[in-house]
């Protein structure tokens, strides 16, 4: 089966507005991404920023297709292969989708950098702060370590091909030889139907990461991230803000 | 208004050259009021069906499973790029 990729580029001007830059200049170093349908059209952001002085850093972060592209995805600090620290971060595009992974993925971080958004389409310019995900990080926090005293585990697989983890799931059972971990497959995650298995009393997201954050902070179960649970000493040692 | 580029004649040479048959598009969310201008044209220009994703589209890793069965030869994704799926974990 062949695939075709069609970014779906911005048909429009691509450039801050003058209010935009003047914020920008608080900083000296900043961080840009984008999404897809901006991410190749940022030179005149780039001319406009170094015009001011302004020292414009990016990366091509772990699963994008080139330089200055986010994901949604893009949930850790290391995933954006930043090879150095920003004073904060500009994000170009409409939405809140991807500027909001740039925040989350400074969770386990314990100095935390604005995210500046600028909407070419709409000319607004925004900002994203942990205030912005504060309740998510207290509902996954409360997941953490629910799962810590949990002796029944579910595990939650997709059959999409893109998101498929089984493999790595398997870990599970030697990290952790004192739970016992069930395994559920379907296609589209869908928390509501957790309660159909009330003898489970944690569960494992496997699929797109930001369902363990964004959706299962609107639902009383606990559901983490697979990456999290088989990296979970660590991150509890860690002083971050997900932690504090 | 259209703000996005959607490329149909990116597609319709692709399908022309690689003589598929039964194409199926998946946009993201944003562009999926789009997809009949899409059809319309592809099926104006190539003699291949096109068949309109319903689901979800949240990425380029969110592609559906099970499409062969259908005749599916080819998947154009709009909204999306190239995604680098890690083997061993997000």
């Amino acid at each position: 089966m062949d695939f075709l990729f069609i970014n779906a580029k911005f048909d429009g001007k691509v450039e801050l507005t003058k209010e935009a830059l003047n914020y920008c200049k608080k900083y000296k170093i900043l961080a840009l991404y984008s999404s897809i349908q901006f991410s190749t059209q940022l030179d005149k952001i780039l001319k406009q920023l170094e015009k001011e002085k302004i020292t414009v850093i990016t990366s091509q972060p772990a699963r994008t297709n080139g330089k200055y592209q986010i994901l949604g995805c893009d949930l850790s600090y290391e995933n954006l292969k930043l090879e150095k620290k920003p004073d904060a971060f500009l994000y170009i595009g409409d939405g809140i989708f991807h500027p909001r992974a740039l925040v989350l993925a400074q969770k386990d971080e314990s100095e935390f950098k604005e995210v500046i958004t600028f909407d070419p389409i709409s000319k607004q310019l925004s900002s994203l702060g942990l205030k912005n995900v504060k309740k998510i990080l207290k509902s996954y926090k409360g997941s953490l370590l629910k799962f810590l005293h949990s002796e029944n585990v579910g595990v939650l697989i997709t059959l999409k091909p893109g998101q498929q983890q089984f493999n790595p799931s398997k870990l599970l059972k030697e990290k952790y030889p004192n739970k016992t971990f069930y395994y559920f497959v379907d296609n589209n995650i869908d928390f509501s139907k957790a309660e159909d298995f009330p003898f489970i009393e944690s569960w494992i997201n496997t699929a797109c990461p930001r369902l363990g954050f964004d959706d299962a902070a609107h639902i009383s179960l606990p559901v983490l991230n697979l990456t999290d649970a088989l990296n979970l000493d660590k991150l509890l040692e860690k002083k971050s803000f997900l932690t504090e | 208004m259209k703000i996005y580029d959607l490329e149909v004649n990116s597609l319709i040479e692709r399908i022309k050259e690689k003589n598929h048959k039964t194409v199926l598009i998946q946009l993201a969310d944003g562009l999926k009021p789009q997809s009949k201008e899409i059809v319309d044209k592809v099926r104006q220009e190539t003699n291949a069906e096109v068949i309109i994703w319903f689901g979800s589209s949240f990425g380029a890793c969110d592609t559906p499973f099970g499409l062969p069965q259908l005749g599916i030869d080819l998947v154009a994704h709009f909204g999306h790029n190239i995604f680098k799926k890690d083997l061993e974990g997000w």
